[in-house]
């Protein structure tokens, strides 16, 4: 931190000498290596990097809506049913698991203990290491759950098309955004 | 910002009558003087006034958290715009929208950031929840915010499918009719829960309506509260951790 070292400086403090006896430094010289506890100012070093992050997503957006246009399909009829029937893409998991399972445990019991397991999780967890190395149960787990989720999601939103059959998404694409 | 001998014209203006006013703390010589300047900045107060070095870097956080926040004021900007052109009833909201992308001054434009920020604010979002998972940050202290971080996810999802039935198409119609069959399976309260969401039994004009209202009144003053704990509780914590690893600052 370059405030500390020169606040440490012996000869001269924000302009001003400091007279008396100072030991000498060692010879490698006092600079400290940058620890990772370390104390920074968010202004700027944190800031500065949200500033960037914050531009970089906003050019993704502002890029994307260049190229692609928001989709927009014929006006709404309750008589006609398209088929298949696709919930948003975050829903998707879930209507795969619908696909599968009886109602009251892929719509109820599932994303129930689910919401249930998140809200709970570091209650549950109460070791205090941080690293996943040390937390092998906990990492794992969470993983899999994740692991499953996504790959309904893209199963349900890619690979499903008519009747909920399955769909080769190269050959017909029903995936709505 | 450097130790300067020589205050820069800005230097100049802060230590003016009128300059200590505005920013109260004027100098900004001393690190001293830094951090009382950050702690009388309103725009900085949601930030902490310093950090450890581990946590600021791409590998501690990625940055998601700031990209969520970042995307949602995006959707608010662009939303507002597309409000001022949108009427929620199953009459004109279709027409408004080929208006919108016709007629109107960049409006296919707008109307396209509107959708892409908000699909990708899903996923920042749940990858921002996977990133705390993963680098343990849910842990004492911070049990609390992470429950909050579940309510945000909840609230991202809602005004994500809210949003989904306003171009009044098919895609809407049928994604909306499927998702709300999903309600309808929980048991006792299911089908009550659907026809309050509804406001009937198929989706409708009153649908359409009860989604608007969530969608631009309801769930984004919801949001705005609970981030603003989110990022209140950020930072207590924060600093609490900074009292931990060194008692003496």
């Amino acid at each position: 931190m370059s405030d500390q070292t020169r606040n440490d400086d012996p000869v001269i403090v924000d302009g001003h000498r400091v007279l008396g006896v100072v030991p000498a430094k060692p010879p490698g010289g006092d600079r400290k290596e940058p620890k990772e506890q370390d104390l920074v100012f968010v202004w700027p070093h944190l800031l500065v990097r949200h500033a960037v992050s914050a531009m970089a997503i906003l050019l993704i957006v502002l890029l994307i809506s260049v190229f692609f246009d928001a989709p927009l399909k014929e006006i709404a009829n309750p008589t006609i049913t398209p088929n298949p029937e696709k919930a948003p893409w975050y829903f998707a998991a879930l209507q795969e698991l619908l696909a599968h399972f009886h109602p009251l445990v892929a719509g109820v019991l599932v994303p129930g203990a689910l919401v249930i397991g998140l809200v709970a999780l570091p209650y549950i967890d109460r070791s205090e290491y941080l690293q996943p190395r040390h937390r092998r149960i906990a990492v794992v787990t969470f993983s899999i759950f994740l692991a499953i989720w996504i790959l309904l999601t893209i199963i349900g939103f890619a690979f499903r098309g008519p009747n909920w059959g399955w769909v080769w998404p190269w050959i017909e694409w029903h995936g709505e955004l | 910002m450097d130790l300067r001998d020589k205050p820069t014209g800005l230097d100049r203006l802060r230590r003016s009558e009128v300059g200590r006013s505005i920013w109260r703390a004027p100098d900004r010589a001393t690190p001293r003087d830094r951090a009382a300047g950050h702690w009388s900045n309103f725009f900085l107060h949601i930030y902490p006034v310093k950090m450890q070095r581990r946590e600021i870097g791409i590998r501690y956080s990625w940055y998601l958290g700031a990209m969520s926040t970042v995307l949602f004021g995006s959707l608010v900007a662009s939303g507002i715009y597309l409000m001022f052109f949108y009427v929620p009833s199953p009459v004109q909201a279709y027409s408004n929208i080929q208006s919108i992308q016709t007629e109107v001054a960049f409006g296919q434009y707008i109307r396209n950031v509107h959708r892409w920020s908000a699909h990708l604010m899903v996923l920042i979002v749940a990858a921002h929840m996977a990133r705390v998972f993963y680098r343990g940050a849910y842990k004492k202290p911070k049990e609390f915010n992470w429950v909050i971080g579940v309510v945000l996810l909840a609230l991202t999802l809602l005004m994500s499918f809210t949003g989904y039935l306003l171009p009044w198409d098919q895609l809407a119609y049928w994604a909306v009719t499927v998702g709300t069959e999903m309600a309808a399976y929980v048991p006792f309260i299911g089908d009550t829960v659907r026809e309050i969401l509804l406001g009937g039994t198929t989706v409708g004009s009153a649908t359409l309506l009860r989604f608007y209202v969530l969608h631009v009144a309801v769930l984004p003053t919801l949001i705005v509260l609970t981030l603003s704990i989110h990022l209140w509780r950020w930072r207590k914590d924060a600093m609490l951790e900074i009292d931990r690893e060194e008692p003496d600052v």
